[in-house]
């Protein structure tokens, strides 16, 4: 008897399925969707890089171009929000976005290409211009020179005052 | 790809070594609150009835021997969703000694047995939710237009530093102090301008 | 944690400083060294006078730290609220420690285990075969000793898909294969099992005569990954990807072992809101495990109408942390900001766990006293008390078969010391009595969410901590759905763990199925195995794979 009383429920209850894709569904504010990288806020300082957890950002440099290229491979983010947690610019943010299927792996990268800065003294690229930019801003005056020329030459630079100081 | 799969599709669920929670977002897709069998999509017990693997998992160096077994028994033409960012890319192990690391590179195993390789339909996410993989399957079946696109950003290269003139007289000021070579100094000077 | 009075701790150091040196490492675990010869006595005295039981035993590899391999077994004093560990030294040049498995059968397959990763041998063990690695793993590479890295990929061979069909390291019986018995193998890919794993069950007739077990198809190298390449606030990430029903449970074990063993206090806050999204858990895994034991049992309906009733459980994990299953809450001290509960949302979630307990118990008594359901799990599947503590199984199952045990009421952590609930215990042992247990947790786990939202403190969500001392030993226990679960933690250098081990309830459990399964008949082997409620990838958490090439060969690949 007791099968029946089930199906009597059941049939009392009603049709229970949601009426996707034909209609959107409704995710919560929380929803930890896709990350999304700001090109305008990014500066391309790494600090994503070292706090994702399964190397889904990644930090390539094209040293005869002068670029450095923040990577994002969405196949392996696990959408834990680190990145947002850490970047100190507040350059990346997960979005509400679930329906991310495609067809080809090309698809699911974002790549942000920013130019590099070029040490005056010895040529090499080894900071971003926006970086250099926003530490500038932050400095006093009577230190900013430092920031312009490269760690290699700074140190040559540091090494000739002391050696001269001490004459 | 729509053509071929005009009226269902029948799907294989195959575990590689995943953890287990996309395996239940899949089998989650069949409960009535999604109920992906409107669309004549089914799950099947044997790889050799299925026109579609869901495959799970970053493909573990034990359970390799029996997923390639596994493939070849289903007949062409054959899809592959591959679920999940352990499948899509090998999660966060993947560059673990024990895991190949996603289906790319269990393509170049088939490739060198001489297995044609698979259209592919990748849906990221740990789990991804049961909507984003009837969505995904879906997309095989040509139902629904694909949202997602790569984008790529390349700064433009007018974008100069400019520094104001007193700044250059500062950083002179500084560097004539530090008692370095003239030809440096002006090296310097002139460069940043 | 439970703090004792000093002369209880004096007179329990006085008794075991008998067989060795003893030492307190945090307030509620004991270490004892140099045991030696006195191993079987003290075993026998922590068991029958102290009501302890064994836990798991743990390998490490100590020769950077103090030029030896280290082999610890971990005791439980349940009552008492206290951690035993005893320590075996073994010398690189001779690596053989004394075994325990003639006395505690529950040691076989850990032993096994530390013989295969670390490479220190157990004398007496009685059946030292390969339990993880391969049948053609080379014999002299251990892939948890300090000096193998982590990503060395081995080339794949071109015998690949020549599959080894029947576990040939077991040795079988010789009185049971007298006579001609035909194997059943079920698995690795079977459609009642969710999991890859490969029982093979030896039959007469239909009767099931005895049955054996090969698995470990999971293992993905999660301890060599967390000990080289994650800082301690990556682990509960990956920790969480261990299993994806009870991963909750295991990164909240993990962030108590390290703060057990750094001395941390968490603010209580947090503990609140950890309990809470722990208790959620329980519920989403209960109903999905009867669910999948009503399909089991041929009953679909069951099935569909649980997963069903589960939806409501899931959407609010949804609302709560962000996603349906993997929360990425925890953080070593505390929890995230952005999982902070707020105000509102409080009238929301009781209304939920309103509608679902009322939906629920509309149900579940009509299926479960259908005569179908009845005749097939009552008198099936038995597991006798004593076979129970024999083997030392844990969570629902043991409660089902008479024993009383829950880490949560005689070792609370988290908020559990200031709720009120029953612990659910029954003595017949069989299919029918684990459905019953689990089903009045559920009614548990909904009573205990509601008196912690009433009584929410307002502190802040994380302990401040300047940094983590070294080489200090921690143990987080956890009551997963499934069991008890335990996390061992020594921490190290340069922000890393130096070695974690994450026992899961499984491993204790699995070991009891051919008990369950001699003399039952062969179409009940899928409901008894299920009601175990195993969970194959909690089990097969450490990598070990390679090929037998005759020489080690390094392939750094990208």
């Amino acid at each position: 008897m007791n099968r029946f009383r089930i199906l009597l429920q059941n049939i009392k209850r009603g049709v229970v399925t949601e009426k996707y894709p034909l209609e959107p569904i409704r995710v919560p504010e929380s929803f930890r969707g896709k990350p999304v990288i700001d090109v305008d806020k990014c500066v391309g300082c790494g600090a994503c890089v070292n706090a994702c957890p399964p190397n889904a950002l990644t930090l390539e440099e094209d040293l005869n171009e002068g670029i450095r290229y923040i990577k994002l491979f969405i196949g392996r983010c696990i959408y834990c929000g680190r990145c947002e947690e850490v970047c100190p610019f507040d350059a990346i943010h997960l979005t509400k976005e679930f329906e991310l299927a495609t067809t080809s792996k090309d698809d699911l990268y974002q790549i942000v290409g920013l130019r590099m800065y070029k040490c005056p003294i010895c040529g090499k690229p080894y900071t971003t211009i926006r970086l250099v930019k926003k530490v500038i801003d932050k400095l006093p005056p009577e230190e900013r020179s430092l920031v312009l020329i490269c760690p290699d030459c700074r140190e040559k630079i540091t090494a000739a005052n002391r050696s001269f100081a001490r004459r | 790809m729509s053509s071929l799969y005009r009226k269902s599709l029948w799907v294989f669920h195959l575990n590689t070594g995943s953890c287990n929670g996309c395996d239940i977002e899949v089998l989650n897709a069949f409960t009535p609150a999604q109920d992906a069998e409107r669309f004549g999509v089914k799950l099947v017990g044997s790889p050799r009835h299925a026109d579609a693997i869901a495959l799970t998992g970053p493909i573990t160096r034990e359970a390799l021997p029996r997923v390639i077994r596994a493939l070849q028994a289903v007949p062409e033409p054959k899809i592959v969703v591959a679920i999940g960012s352990c499948a899509c890319g090998g999660g966060i192990w993947h560059d673990s000694y024990s895991v190949l690391g996603g289906v790319e590179k269990l393509y170049e195993i088939l490739e060198k047995k001489g297995i044609k390789r698979p259209i592919t339909v990748f849906v990221p996410g740990c789990p991804p939710k049961p909507e984003a993989i009837l969505y995904g399957i879906l997309l095989a079946r040509g139902m629904v237009k694909q949202k997602q696109k790569g984008r790529i950003y390349v700064e433009s290269e007018s974008a100069e530093l400019m520094i104001s003139k007193d700044l250059i007289e500062s950083v002179k000021e500084q560097v004539m102090s530090s008692k370095i070579s003239r030809k440096q100094v002006e090296k310097i000077t002139s460069i940043v301008r | 944690m439970q703090q004792f009075s000093d002369s209880k701790i004096g007179d329990l150091l006085k008794k075991l400083g008998v067989f060795g040196t003893t030492s307190i490492v945090t307030p509620n675990t004991i270490l004892i060294n140099n045991v030696d010869d006195k191993l079987y006595d003290l075993c026998r005295l922590l068991i029958e006078e102290l009501d302890a039981y064994y836990s798991t035993s743990i390998g490490v590899d100590e020769r950077p730290l103090n030029g030896s391999f280290a082999v610890y077994h971990v005791f439980v004093a349940d009552k008492l609220g206290l951690y035993i560990l005893v320590r075996l030294e073994a010398s690189p040049s001779h690596p053989i420690v004394k075994s325990i498995t003639p006395i505690i059968p529950g040691a076989d397959w850990a032993e096994r285990e530390v013989m295969d990763m670390i490479g220190v041998k157990f004398a007496g063990h009685p059946r030292p075969y390969r339990l993880i690695l391969p049948y053609d793993w080379p014999s002299n590479i251990y892939p948890l000793r300090k000096d193998f890295d982590y990503n060395d990929k081995y080339p794949i061979k071109d015998k690949i898909d020549k599959v080894i069909h029947g576990s040939t390291e077991y040795v079988v019986d010789k009185e049971v294969l007298e006579e001609e018995y035909t194997a059943v193998p079920i698995g690795p890919y079977h459609p009642a099992l969710h999991e890859p794993e490969y029982f093979e069950v030896y039959v007469d007739g239909e009767k099931i005569v005895d049955a054996r077990y090969k698995g470990f198809f999971i293992h993905r190298g999660i301890e060599k990954i967390a000990e080289t390449r994650l800082t301690y606030d990556q682990v509960p990430f990956i920790a969480e990807r261990i299993c994806g029903i009870c991963g909750f449970t295991h990164s909240t074990a993990y962030c108590l072992a390290v703060e057990n063993a750094a001395g941390i206090n968490v603010p209580e806050r947090a503990n609140y809101i950890r309990s809470i999204l722990l208790e959620i858990e329980r519920i989403h895994s209960h109903l999905l495990w009867m669910g999948v034991a009503f399909h089991l049992l041929g009953y679909d309906t069951g099935f569909m109408i649980m997963w069903r009733i589960r939806e409501k459980i899931m959407d609010l994990a949804e609302e709560l942390t962000g996603n349906r299953k993997t929360y990425g809450a925890n953080i070593v001290g505390g929890i995230r900001k952005r999982f902070d509960i707020s105000e509102e949302k409080i009238p929301y979630i009781k209304r939920l766990l309103n509608s679902v307990k009322e939906e629920y118990l509309k149900y579940i008594d009509k299926i479960v006293s259908m005569t179908e359901i009845r005749k097939r799990t009552r008198e099936v599947g038995i597991l006798t008390h004593e076979d129970a503590k024999k083997y030392s199984v844990l969570g629902p199952h043991a409660r089902a078969s008479g024993i009383n045990t829950d880490v949560r009421k005689y070792r609370p952590y988290a908020a559990y010391s200031e709720v009120d609930f029953k612990v659910p215990v029954r003595d017949e042992g069989d299919v029918y009595a684990r459905i019953i247990v689990r089903h009045e947790e559920v009614l548990e786990s909904i009573s205990i969410i509601s008196q912690l939202l009433d009584n929410l403190p307002k502190t802040p969500l994380r302990a401040e901590f300047d940094f983590i001392p070294e080489k200090r030993i921690g143990i987080g226990c956890t009551e997963a759905p499934r069991g008890e679960d335990l996390h061992f933690v020594i921490t190290g250098y340069g922000n890393k763990v130096y070695r974690w081990r994450p026992r899961a309830p499984s491993y204790n459990n699995l070991a009891s199925v051919p008990l369950m399964l001699r003399g039952e008949k062969l179409a009940d082997a899928p409901i008894i195995i299920a009601s175990i409620d195993p969970c194959f990838s909690c089990t097969d958490h450490v990598v070990v794979i390679d090929i037998k090439t005759g020489r080690r060969r390094k392939l750094v690949s990208r």
